[in-house]
């Protein structure tokens, strides 16, 4: 009887696991993370325009894309038109001390804390194939 | 939940360090304090050469004659202490979590290589379990607290293997990965997982007492 019962949650588990396995889509738009040499884990992923809608975040740019001048943020000002990875670099510098790598993750994980929504661990963004 | 994945990730990492640092000095300032009070003669014999000579001889792998008489216990023995230490400070997400925190980070090991090795520290334990239930004479000497303290050491390794993996409940294997992590941490200095500050003690004594009173040697 108990051997039959096991039997029967096994084969549960392993229907389960492949159905979730291969309903699971691989078609979501990610960051780009060409850039890095050798990355360790999967591009993370992120859906620009339904973020924003879902963050509420209207037609403020400037929250992720800010401009920093001589280490002073530059109020009301964007830089929606470069690449972050144009002043983050992979490695920090005098001139900016937050590597690149640090500014995506701090610039995501800070504001999901803080407004208690969307991914915070690791394996949430860089999710495996 | 966000606010309890921020404190076992934030604060609580803190508290635990402070827990274990204060947890060892603690423990060491009261062996000194009992040796002072009740067996104070040891002095008389202690000794920086033959202490530092069994200590040294101690950590050279294979040195010691009992180590080469169970060549494959103490071979496990020594890959599962060593990764012990290095896999954790080593991994690249802890280093990662602590340079976004501290501005401070050092070389890590590429995450591939750390699979790999933190499944040799889980077949370490499982190991280490098994000579428990079947080898007689430390079976012997083997109570159920034995196992609980494999099981705890376990705990970060098999929670973070598989949440590295991803095979399921990722949010609740990770979570579970950060508090185990922090519940050894905290029991290292009231547990027999002190043996790792008390090891270099032990040797120091049986060092100085052969060398000084039995003029032998202790390994």
């Amino acid at each position: 009887m108990k051997l039959k019962k096991c039997i029967y949650i096994v084969i549960t588990i392993l229907f389960v696991t492949a159905f979730y396995t291969y309903s699971q889509e691989d078609s979501h738009p990610t960051i780009d993370n060409t850039v890095f040499e050798n990355p360790q884990r999967t591009q993370a992923l992120f859906d620009h325009d339904s973020h924003n809608e879902k963050a509420e975040l209207e037609d403020d740019c400037s929250i992720c894309h800010h401009v920093y001048e001589n280490k002073k943020l530059i109020k009301d000002e964007s830089s929606e038109d470069s690449l972050c990875s144009e002043c983050h670099f992979l490695k920090a510098t005098p001139e900016n001390s937050v590597p690149l790598r640090m500014a995506f993750h701090n610039r995501c994980k800070e504001c999901h804390f803080e407004s208690n929504k969307g991914p915070v661990l690791c394996g949430e963004c860089h999710i495996r194939k | 939940m966000h606010a309890f994945i921020n404190f076992i990730m934030g604060p609580m990492v803190w508290i635990s360090f402070l827990i274990f640092f204060l947890g060892v000095i603690f423990r060491l300032y009261k062996m000194f304090r009992l040796v002072n009070k009740t067996e104070n003669f040891i002095y008389s014999y202690m000794s920086w050469k033959y202490s530092l000579r069994s200590i040294f001889a101690w950590l050279t792998p294979f040195l010691p004659v009992s180590t080469r008489k169970r060549p494959v216990f103490w071979g496990v023995s020594y890959v599962f202490h060593v990764l012990l230490f290095l896999l954790p400070i080593f991994l690249l997400s802890h280093v990662v979590l602590f340079e976004e925190s501290m501005q401070w980070s050092w070389f890590s090991l590429s995450d591939s290589v750390a699979d790999i090795l933190t499944i040799f520290v889980i077949l370490a334990l499982i190991f280490f379990a098994i000579r428990r239930i079947t080898i007689p004479e430390v079976k012997f000497l083997t109570r159920m607290s034995d196992f609980l303290f494999i099981l705890i050491a376990a705990l970060p390794f098999i929670t973070g293997f598989l949440a590295y993996h991803q095979f399921f409940a990722y949010q609740y294997l990770l979570i579970a990965h950060v508090i185990s992590g922090e519940l050894m941490l905290i029991l290292i200095p009231f547990t027999r997982f002190f043996h790792m500050f008390m090891a270099p003690f032990t040797r120091a004594y049986m060092g100085s007492e052969f060398g000084n009173v039995r003029h032998a040697k202790d390994w």
